[in-house]
C-alpha cells in the first residue's frame, strides 16, 4: 500500500494530508467544506484530487471526521455508503465455496482487492466506534459484528497472514476486542459471552497481548457480572478435553492460562491477574492449588516475601499448617520481615494448635502484642497468647511452671475480652480453660455467653454447657440443655448429641434408657445410608453427617461399661469393619479401638491380652490419658513386682492430666499397696475432691 | 438463640400452600422435598410475566403500603411485575415497613405478601421476592442475635424457608461443585505439551455449595446456611437486581464484620460499639456474601454506581479486618484480592491503554 509506510517516519505536527494513488493532498480545504455541510463537494474534491471511487473517498473522509472528533460528521459520512452492498461485492461467489476448499490460499486472494475490502471494513469499524461514542450501543454492536462476520465470509480460509497488510489485521483485532465490551455495554450479556468465546476460539490470528487481554476480560465478566453463562457448544468441544462448565470453572482456566503464558514468557505480567485468580480459587477453598500457582510465577515477580506470606495463608487454608509455619518463619527471619502482624498471628495461631509448638507460638504472639497499636488487633494477639500459653501447660514438665502458665493463659485470655468483650471464639475458650480449672461458676457464665453470642447455632456452646452441668452432677438440667440443642439442629448432625445423652444416661444409672438412645443413633444411621447411600470417604461432606464408625464406639463403649462383653464384641466388629485406618487415624480412632479391646479382655479375665492391648495404645499415642490409666490399674492387680510400673505410668497420666479423678484414684491404691499409707491418704483426697467435678467427658473434647 | 416457639413460622404455616414439613420427628424418613413448588431455574425477563398475577400482587400489596402508588395505572406501559421491582417508590415503602421492629413476625401482612408472591412460582414475581433478600437477611441475622431487644422473626424465617425450599427442590440433592481445571489436560482454550491424558482422576473437584436438606423449621445450627442459601439465589440474579438491593447488603455486610470505625480513624472511646450487629460468619455464609461482594466491586459500571462502589469497599475494608481479627486465612486471601483489585483499578485508570482506538495518524490514506 503506497504511502501507508512511509508516514510513520514523517513529522506528527505537520499539516494533515490524504494520501492515494501516488497523489497527496491537504486536508484544510476539505474539512473546511465539510464544516460547512457539504460532504458531497468535499467527496468530490478528494475523488478528483486523487481519483477515487465514491466508497473509497467517504471512507477517507469518514476517518478525517473521526480524528477530528467530530464523530457526527463521520457517521453521516459513513451513512452515505452502502458498506453491506460493498461486502457483498468482496464475497467469493456462494457456488464457488466448496470448491476453492482444495485450491490454495493464494488463487482465491486474488480474487480480492485487497485494499478496497480493507478500506470498507475500516469504515465500519469507525462507524461502530462513533455509535459507541454516541452512545448508541446495540446498534454499535451490531456493525462491529458485521465487521467480523464479513471477514469470516471474505476470508472462508483463515485470513493469509503473509498477503494481508498489518491495517486489516489491526481493524480485526480492534473489532474482535471492541465486540463483547459494547455488548456487555449494551446489556446483551448472553451474546457478550458468546462473542468473548467466538473471539478466543476462532482463528482471527490474533496477537499473544491482544489475546491475554480478551482473556482477561472474559475471565473478569464470568467472575463477577453474576451473569451465569451457559456451556460452551458443543461444536468447540474436543474430546478428551477440559470444558468449563460453569462460570468458576471458565475463569479460573483461562486466568491459569495466562499465567502460564507470562510463564513461558509471551506475555508481560499482569498483577491483577494472580489476584482475580486468588479470589476465585479462595471462593472454591482451593487454596492448596493456588499455592501451586503462585510457585510457578517467575521469582523475582512478586516481593519474596509477600509470597512467603501468601503461600502460607494458602497451606493453612488448605489446612497445611506444617509447610504454612515453615513459610512464616522464614518470612519472621530477623533478616526478613521479623514484625509482619499478619504473619506474626498467623504463626501464632498455627502454634497454638499443637502443645509442642505452643513455646514458639508464644514468642509470635508477645511480639504481635508489642508492635500493633490497634485496639483489636490487641485482643487477637492476646487471645492467641492465651491459646499458646495454655497448650504450653499442657506438656510442661513441672508442676509449678505448669500452674503459673495456666493462670498467664487465663490472664491473658480475660485481657483479650476486655478488647472484643463479644468475641464468640474467645468466649468458648476462656468457657473451657475455666472448666478445666474446675471454676464452674466462671466457665458457666462463659458458656451461656457464648450460646447467646451464637445464637445457639455452633453446638459446642451447648455440649460444652452439658458438661459444666455434668461436672456438677447436675444431670437433668444438662440433660434439658442437650434437648434444647436437638432441638436446634437438623437429624443428620444429631450424633454428638446423642451419644453425650447416652452417657448422662449412664452416669443417672439408666442404662436402658442409654441403649434406648442408641438405638434411636442406629436408626438414624440406617435412614442416613438410604437417602444419601453409603457415606463416600469425601472429607467435605462429612461433618454434617452422623458418623457410624463413632456410633458403633460408643455403643461398645456403653456395653463394656455393663460388662456385657459378647455386645462389646458385636460392636467393635462393626466398628472395625467400617474404617481402614490409616497412619493419620490410628492413633485416635484407632486407639479407642484397641482400649476397648483391652477392656474386653479384661473383663473376660484375659489379662495377658488386655496387658498387650494397652501396651499397643501407649505405643501408638504415649500422650493418650486414658489408656494410661487403664493399664496402670490393670498393673496395679498384677501384684507387687508391677507396682513400679503402674505408679509410673499413673504419674505420667497425672502431667498430663493433673485433674483426672481416676489417674488420683488409682495412684493412690499403689501406694496403698507399696505400704505408703500417707501418699495414699493424699491422693484419695485429691480424687474425691475431683469427684466433685468430673464432667462426663473432658472439657476439652468440646473444642 | 431463638426459642423454639420463636423458630417456627406461625403465620405461613396455616397457609394452604404451604412448604413446611416437619423433618424432625422421625429418623428413618427423611421429609420428602416441598411438594408444591416447581422448580423453576430459567428466569425469563420481568416482563414475559402473566399480566394477571402480577397484577394481582401489585394490588394486593398496595393495600399494605402506606400512601398509595402514584405511578399505578392497570393500562400503563410497564408491566406490573417490572413496576414492582424497578419502582423506587414502591421500594422504598417495603424496605421503610421492613425495617420497623416488628416487621418479621409470623403475622405481618407483609411478609406474608413476600411469601405468597415466592410462591407465586412465577419467576419474574420471585425477583421482586429476591430483590428484598439482602434487606431481610440482613435484618434477620442481626435481630436473632440481639437479646436485649427480642423480635418476632417467623415471618422472615417463612421468607427464607420458602427459598431455601425452592432451592432445595431446584438442587435435587446434588451439591454445586467446581472441577478446578489442571492446565496438564487440554481444554477448549489451550493445548496440552504433556502427552499422558488421565482423564479426570487426578482433578480437584471443590464443593461450592453442598446438596440441601429439607428443613421446615430454622434450627439455630443450620440459619447460616439457610440465609447462605438465600444469598446464593440472590447472586444468581443479582445482574437484574436494582442498585438499592445491593446497598442494602453491603450496608449489613459491613455490620456483621464488626469494624465500622474506618482504619485510619483512631477514636478509642467506646471498643465495644463496633461489635453491634457483629455476627458469626461460617463459609457457608461468608462464601456467598464474598461473590456479592465482589459483584458490587468489579461487576458493574464503577463509574455509574459511585455509591455502590463506596460501600462496597467500605464492607470490604471491613471484611478484611474481620478475617485477619479471625485468623481466616481463606477470608483473607478472598477479601484481601478484592482490595488490591480495586485499588489496582484505581491506579491503572490514570494511563489505561484503550486497545480499540484507533491510531491518529497525521497522514490519512487507503
Amino acid at each position: 500500500m503506497p504511502g501507508s509506510q512511509s508516514s510513520d517516519h514523517e513529522e506528527e505536527t505537520g499539516e494533515r494530508e490524504f494520501r492515494a494513488n501516488g497523489n497527496s493532498m491537504k486536508t484544510a480545504e476539505v474539512e473546511a467544506k465539510l464544516d460547512e455541510g457539504n460532504i458531497q463537494e468535499a467527496e468530490s474534491s478528494l475523488r478528483e484530487g486523487l481519483s477515487l471511487n465514491f466508497e473509497e473517498a467517504r471512507a477517507l473522509l469518514g476517518r478525517l471526521e473521526y480524528q477530528r472528533g467530530n464523530v457526527e460528521g463521520a457517521l453521516r459520512v459513513f451513512e452515505g455508503i452502502d458498506l453491506q452492498a460493498a461486502i457483498q461485492r468482496f464475497q467469493p461467489p456462494l457456488g464457488d465455496k466448496t470448491s476453492k476448499r482444495g485450491r490454495s490460499r493464494t488463487e482465491s486472494m486474488h480474487s480480492v482487492p485487497q485494499h478496497s475490502a480493507n478500506l470498507v471494513l475500516e469504515a465500519i469499524y469507525l462507524k461502530a466506534k462513533s455509535l459507541q461514542k454516541l452512545g448508541r450501543l446495540t446498534e454499535a454492536a451490531g456493525e462491529c459484528k458485521s465487521v467480523l462476520d464479513a471477514v469470516e465470509k471474505i476470508f472462508q480460509n483463515g485470513i493469509p497472514d503473509l498477503q494481508v497488510d498489518g491495517r486489516l489485521q489491526e481493524t480485526v483485532r480492534q473489532a474482535v476486542e471492541l465486540l463483547p465490551e459494547l455488548l456487555k455495554q449494551a446489556g446483551s450479556h448472553d451474546e457478550a459471552i458468546a462473542t468473548y468465546r467466538r473471539a478466543l476460539l476462532s482463528q482471527w490470528s490474533l496477537d499473544n497481548d491482544c489475546c491475554a487481554r480478551i482473556q482477561k476480560n472474559f475471565a473478569v465478566f464470568l467472575l463477577y457480572s453474576g451473569v451465569e453463562a451457559a456451556a460452551p457448544s458443543l461444536s468447540v468441544q474436543i474430546d478428551g478435553s477440559y470444558i468449563p462448565r460453569n462460570n468458576l470453572e471458565e475463569a479460573i482456566l483461562l486466568l491459569m492460562i495466562l499465567i502460564r503464558k507470562y510463564a513461558l514468557g509471551k506475555i508481560k505480567w499482569d498483577p491483577s491477574v494472580m489476584e482475580h485468580l486468588t479470589f476465585a480459587l479462595s471462593l472454591c477453598s482451593q487454596t492448596s492449588v493456588l499455592a501451586r500457582q503462585l510457585e510457578e510465577v517467575m521469582p523475582g515477580t512478586f516481593n519474596r516475601i509477600d509470597r512467603w506470606i501468601a503461600l502460607a495463608l494458602c497451606h493453612s487454608g488448605a489446612l497445611e499448617n506444617k509447610e504454612a509455619l515453615n513459610l512464616l518463619r522464614k518470612a519472621l527471619h530477623d533478616n526478613e520481615r521479623p514484625n509482619d502482624l499478619m504473619a506474626l498471628l498467623l504463626a501464632a495461631k498455627i502454634c497454638s494448635e499443637d502443645p509442642l509448638l505452643a513455646a514458639e507460638g508464644v514468642s509470635y504472639a508477645r511480639r504481635a502484642l508489642t508492635i500493633t497499636s490497634e485496639e483489636h488487633f490487641k485482643g487477637v494477639a492476646l487471645r492467641v497468647l492465651g491459646l499458646c500459653l495454655g497448650k504450653q501447660a499442657k506438656v510442661s514438665s513441672s508442676d509449678y511452671e505448669r500452674s503459673s502458665l495456666q493462670l498467664e493463659a487465663l490472664k491473658s485470655l480475660e485481657e483479650a475480652i476486655n478488647f472484643e468483650f463479644n468475641n464468640p471464639d474467645l468466649l468458648l475458650e476462656l468457657a473451657v480453660q475455666y472448666a478445666e480449672h474446675r471454676n464452674v461458676h466462671a466457665a458457666l457464665r462463659y458458656a451461656k455467653q457464648f450460646i447467646d453470642a451464637t445464637g445457639g447455632s455452633i453446638l459446642k456452646g451447648w455440649r460444652l454447657l452439658a458438661l459444666i452441668l455434668s461436672s456438677q452432677k447436675r444431670y437433668s438440667e444438662a440433660q434439658v440443655v442437650i434437648d434444647a440443642a436437638l432441638d436446634e439442629t437438623a437429624k443428620w448432625e444429631q450424633g454428638p448429641l446423642l451419644r453425650m445423652k447416652a452417657k448422662l444416661k449412664i452416669f443417672q444409672s439408666l442404662p436402658m434408657d442409654a441403649i434406648e438412645t442408641y438405638r434411636y443413633l442406629l436408626a438414624l444411621v440406617q435412614a442416613q445410608r438410604k437417602s444419601f447411600g453409603p457415606v463416600k470417604a469425601n472429607h467435605q461432606v462429612d461433618d454434617d453427617k452422623v458418623n457410624e464408625f463413632e456410633v458403633w464406639l460408643g455403643l461398645a463403649n456403653l456395653y463394656s461399661n455393663l460388662s456385657h462383653w459378647k455386645d462389646v464384641e458385636v460392636c467393635l466388629e462393626k466398628a472395625l469393619s467400617l474404617r481402614q485406618f490409616s497412619a493419620a487415624t490410628l492413633h485416635t480412632e484407632g486407639n479407642i479401638c484397641i482400649i476397648l479391646l483391652g477392656a474386653m479382655y479384661e473383663g473376660q479375665g484375659l489379662a495377658k491380652e488386655a496387658l498387650a492391648a494397652y501396651a499397643n495404645a501407649v505405643l501408638l499415642d504415649p500422650n493418650y490419658v486414658p489408656c494410661k490409666i487403664l493399664l496402670g490399674a490393670l498393673l496395679l492387680k498384677m501384684g507387687p513386682q508391677a507396682l513400679p510400673v503402674a505408679r509410673n505410668v499413673l504419674s505420667d497420666a497425672l502431667r498430663l492430666e493433673p485433674t483426672n479423678r481416676n489417674a488420683w484414684y488409682y495412684l493412690g491404691m499403689v501406694h496403698r499397696d507399696d505400704g505408703r499409707n500417707g501418699d495414699a491418704a493424699e491422693c484419695f483426697q485429691a480424687a474425691s475432691m475431683l469427684e466433685e467435678s468430673e464432667p462426663i467427658e473432658s472439657f476439652s473434647s468440646v473444642l | 438463640m431463638s426459642t423454639p416457639s420463636n423458630s417456627h413460622p406461625s403465620s405461613p404455616t396455616t397457609s394452604p400452600t404451604s412448604p413446611c414439613v416437619d423433618s424432625t420427628s422421625s429418623p428413618t424418613t427423611p421429609a420428602p422435598p416441598p411438594p408444591t413448588i416447581t422448580a423453576t431455574t430459567t428466569t425469563e425477563a420481568a416482563t414475559t410475566s402473566s399480566p394477571t398475577k402480577a397484577q394481582a400482587a401489585l394490588e394486593s400489596l398496595t393495600s399494605l403500603l402506606p400512601t398509595p402508588v402514584s405511578s399505578l395505572s392497570p393500562t400503563s406501559p410497564p408491566p406490573p411485575a417490572f413496576l414492582l421491582l424497578t419502582s423506587p417508590e414502591i421500594s422504598s415503602q417495603i424496605s421503610t415497613l421492613l425495617r420497623q421492629p416488628s416487621s418479621g413476625s409470623g403475622d405481618n401482612h407483609l411478609c406474608r405478601w413476600l411469601y405468597d408472591t415466592f410462591h407465586s412460582s412465577d419467576p419474574s414475581l420471585q425477583l421482586i421476592v429476591l430483590r428484598f433478600i439482602p434487606l431481610i437477611s440482613g435484618l434477620y441475622l442481626t435481630r436473632v442475635t440481639q437479646h436485649h431487644h427480642r423480635q418476632p422473626l417467623a415471618g422472615f424465617e417463612a421468607i427464607l424457608l420458602a427459598l431455601y425450599a425452592h432451592e432445595t427442590t431446584a438442587r435435587n440433592n446434588q451439591p454445586i461443585t467446581v472441577t478446578v481445571p489442571d492446565l496438564s489436560h487440554p481444554s477448549i482454550y489451550h493445548e496440552s505439551s504433556s502427552p499422558q491424558r488421565n482423564n479426570s482422576t487426578d482433578l480437584n473437584i471443590a464443593v461450592i455449595s453442598h446438596s440441601l436438606e429439607p428443613h421446615g423449621t430454622v434450627r439455630s445450627t443450620r440459619r447460616a446456611r439457610i440465609v447462605g442459601v438465600a444469598l446464593e439465589l440472590f447472586f444468581s440474579k443479582i445482574w437484574i437486581m436494582p442498585l438499592e438491593s445491593k446497598l442494602d447488603f453491603c450496608e449489613f455486610l459491613e455490620q456483621w464484620s464488626g469494624h465500622q470505625k474506618d482504619g485510619d480513624n483512631n477514636d478509642e472511646d467506646k471498643s465495644g460499639d463496633d461489635e453491634e450487629g457483629k455476627i458469626l460468619l461460617p463459609w457457608e455464609l461468608l462464601g456467598p456474601c464474598l461473590r456479592i461482594l465482589g459483584h458490587c466491586l468489579l461487576g458493574g459500571d464503577t463509574e455509574k454506581e459511585v455509591l455502590l462502589h463506596e460501600k462496597a469497599f467500605r464492607a470490604c475494608k471491613s471484611l478484611y479486618y474481620r478475617a485477619m481479627h479471625d485468623v481466616n486465612p481463606k477470608a483473607i486471601l478472598a477479601a484481601g484480592s478484592l482490595l488490591k483489585l480495586v485499588k489496582m483499578e484505581k491506579d491503572s485508570k490514570v494511563d489505561e491503554v484503550d486497545y480499540t482506538e484507533i491510531r491518529s495518524s497525521r497522514v490519512i490514506s487507503i
